[in-house]
Formats: C-alpha cells, structure tokens, sequence
C-alpha cells in the first residue's frame, strides 16, 4: 500500500462526516476526519433540536458530542482546527488532501464541508456585519445584546422562526418580515410563531410579502428599507439591528478544479450512492446537489458514502455504474 | 510572555492586561451559549501559540465582562478586537468561512 495512511478521509466533522465515521470506524477502515473548527458544524450553533428521530429534544453540541464519542471510540481519528485547502488524485488512485502544511492520502475521500449562512446581498449587509454594527446570522449568538432594543428578523423557514421566537425573549419589538405570504416552516412551528404574535400586547410583528432591499445608519444599524413586493410600496424602517435567516450556501470554494460544482457551489453527484465527478470521492451533507439541509439527512448521507464506498473498494470500476435496482452492500 | 496560550480575563484587568499591554493584543468577546464562539476557539488558541511573544490573546466573556462589551460596542460575536497603545485598531466580527486567513490578515499590519 506504499505511504497510504488511512483508508478513509473525511472532509468536515459535521453531522455527516460524523454519521459516516460511525460506519467506517465501526467497520476498521482507518478513518481520519479533518475540521477547520471543531467538530459540529452549523447544527452546534442550534440549542434545540427536535426533529431528530428517537431523541425528544437535545441541543447542538450535546448530540455532536454523543456523536464524537461514539465515533472515537470505534477508532476514528479527528483532527480539528485542520482547514483543508486542496485535494489531488494521485496516478495510484488514491487521494492526496492537504491542510496547512500537511498532506494526508487515503483510498476514499467524503467531502462534507457543510455550508454557512447565505447573504441577502443588499447594500450595507456587509458593512454593518463585519463591523459588528447590528447585522447578524445568528439570533442564538447576539440576541441577549439586544435586549430593551428593535430588531427585524428575515425570513420564513425553520431557523427563521425558531430564531425569532429567540429574538422575541430579548428585544423590546421584533418584526419579522417574510417574502411570500405564508410560512413554510415546519407546522409546529408555525403554530408558536403565530400564537406569540397573537398574544395581546405582542412584542412580536410578522410583515408578509415584504423584502428588505438595503440597511441603513450611520456607523450602526438605525434602519432597514422594506418592499412591499404585492403593492411596490417602500418604507424606512427604525430598528437597531437586522437578524438574517434565509438559509444556506455550501463551502466549497476550495474544491473548485477538483470536483464538478453546480453554478452555485453545490457539489455534483448522483443522489443515490453520493459518487462525486472524481472516482473514490464521495459527498455528503448540505454542500450536494439536492441537500435537504437536514440533520438527519445529513447523517444519512454520511451512511449512504461509508456503505457505497466498500463497493468501490471491491472494484473501481463501480464508480461508472449505473444505479443498481437491488444493490446489497455486504459485510455491514 | 503566556507561553502561548489565551488568557482569559474581566472588566477589572482589562485595563490592565489590554490597555497597557507593551504588545497588540487580541481580544476576544465570546460567550459560553455562543456556538460560532465554541468554533472560534481552537483557532484563537493556534494564533496564541504561533504569535507568542508578538501578540497577546485574550478572552473576555461577555456575560462576565457586560461592561467592556458595552463599552466597545459590542453587538455581535464572536468580536476580535485587536488593540494597540490602548487604542482599537482593527476588528472582525463572526467566524468567516477562511476564518484564521482573514484574521491573520488583519493581525499582521499592527505588528512591528
């Protein structure tokens, strides 16, 4: 096997790297994740996770922590503060994945690298982010500096409303404001957005069919300008910070040149076995082409890529393969 | 100088562990229930130890630490701060994707 250290690399300790490095590791494959940070993922800045079948509710790092014991103990191997900045196929075969100024190779790669926050791309956004003038991402983080003050909250799915039902703990007013004139978030949810905005004396407000078009102050967040999308009506807004939930976008910058990616950064890949355009690197996670942008299906992807990976093991050849109709994985 | 390493300090050495440090300083205003702060961590520690002797870092929970966070406006973390002859010379706000790149990037100009 030459200077190959590790059967299995995996790029990101998210859900899905961990979800995979439970199946590798259980089954003896040499397994060795590396993470920028630490490992988590988004789903560590979540402190409620309920939609997680079998566990009532947990919070983020409390279930990433169960994950990462569990994955140490069958053997796995977890590098953290390790940023990978480009991988190669080697003429072997295997791949070469380098961090810093290391270099590790491994017969099989899974890139789960996860995603951030998306940007609504409107002037000031940036400005006031990067300053820490009042534009966040993250209502978990910043919400109690809020307290006694006026804060909008952007958009309308899960995150959104869990996060503005944060907010609503804190800030004197919150206005949520949504671009379609129903919410997609889960029911459940839904239901509790709506029964605290319905509560007399609500603190709570929700502008349908309205979108944010720039964010205004001087030297701080002092106001947002919203459109009505329906009637083209504009209107400044008072408020003293701008909270965004408007979902993700995938962090593959650095596998540009190295596995196809969709024009908005999703890696491509067949959504059955999670073979990616470079044979031997599979994907899982939010950062694929049709990512449901679950925890659970986070997981699943990580599990659908440690099993498939042992048929490219047992023949490379497989990679070209059509999806088979009744594929039975041995040896799990 | 900390052997490498983050120290982590209050509203009443601030003064002087920051303000009157002979070498920039790095200040991190994070919290125990910030995810994105736990994520911040592990890299703020590699720059303590690959900076030792140019650059302090040091860690001020905010919710030990309300009035400095107040002081220099802080409204969203994790926020770096670097300080110079007592003076804020630079920040970053959030953990950015290229996040130990882009701090670098800011840290370097302010050392001699």
């Amino acid at each position: 096997m030459g200077d190959i250290a590790y059967d299995v690399i995996i790029v990101g300790a998210g859900p899905a790297g961990l979800g995979a490095a439970v199946y590798t590791s259980r089954d003896r494959l040499k397994t060795l994740m590396l993470e920028k940070f630490m490992p988590g993922g988004q789903i560590a800045n979540t402190d409620r996770i309920e939609n997680y079948p079998g566990i009532e509710r947990i919070d983020g790092p409390g279930l990433i922590g169960e994950m990462q014991k569990q994955v140490e103990n069958f053997g796995a191997e977890i590098k953290t503060g390790c940023e990978v900045t480009s991988l190669e196929k080697l003429p072997d075969g295997n791949i070469a994945v380098h961090c810093d100024k290391d270099k590790f190779t491994a017969r099989v790669v899974i890139l789960g690298p996860g995603s951030n926050y998306r940007k609504l791309g409107i002037p000031g956004e940036e400005e006031f982010r990067s300053a820490g003038a009042g534009v966040s991402y993250c209502g978990t983080c910043d919400a109690p500096f809020f307290r006694g003050k006026q804060v909008v909250a952007v958009g309308g799915g899960n995150t959104a409303a869990e996060e503005t039902l944060h907010l609503a703990k804190f800030a004197d007013k919150v206005t949520m404001i949504h671009r379609r004139d129903e919410f997609r978030a889960a029911k459940v949810l839904v239901e509790e957005l709506l029964e605290k905005v319905n509560e007399p004396n609500s603190n709570l407000i929700v502008k349908y069919s309205t979108v944010a078009t720039a964010i205004e102050g001087q030297g701080k967040v002092q106001s947002i300008k919203l459109k009505n999308v329906k009637s083209g009506q504009e209107e400044g807004y008072p408020c003293d910070g701008v909270f965004i939930f408007i979902g993700m976008e995938p962090n593959t910058d650095f596998l540009k040149g190295f596995v196809e990616l969709t024009e908005k950064g999703s890696i491509k890949c067949d959504c059955a076995y999670l073979r990616t355009s470079v044979p031997g690197v599979f994907v899982a996670g939010d950062c694929r082409i049709g990512a449901t942008m679950q925890l659970v299906t986070a997981v699943a992807d990580g599990v659908i890529a440690a099993m498939m990976l042992k048929e490219y093991f047992r023949d490379p050849n497989w990679w070209k393969e059509p999806v088979s109709d009744l594929l039975q994985p041995g040896g799990w | 100088m900390n052997q490498g390493k983050a120290i982590n300090i209050s509203d009443t050495d601030f003064e002087s562990q920051v303000l009157k440090s002979e070498v920039p300083v790095l200040v991190d205003f994070w919290a125990e229930w910030c995810g994105p702060c736990r994520m911040a961590g592990p890299v703020l520690e590699k720059i303590a130890e690959q900076y030792d002797g140019r650059l302090k870092v040091c860690k001020l929970n905010v919710d030990e630490g309300r009035e400095t966070a107040i002081k220099y406006d802080v409204m969203s973390i994790p926020a770096l701060h670097i300080f110079k002859g007592g003076q804020v010379v630079d920040q970053i706000t959030g953990v950015t994707p290229n996040f130990e790149s882009d701090l670098k990037k800011k840290i370097d100009p302010h050392l001699e």
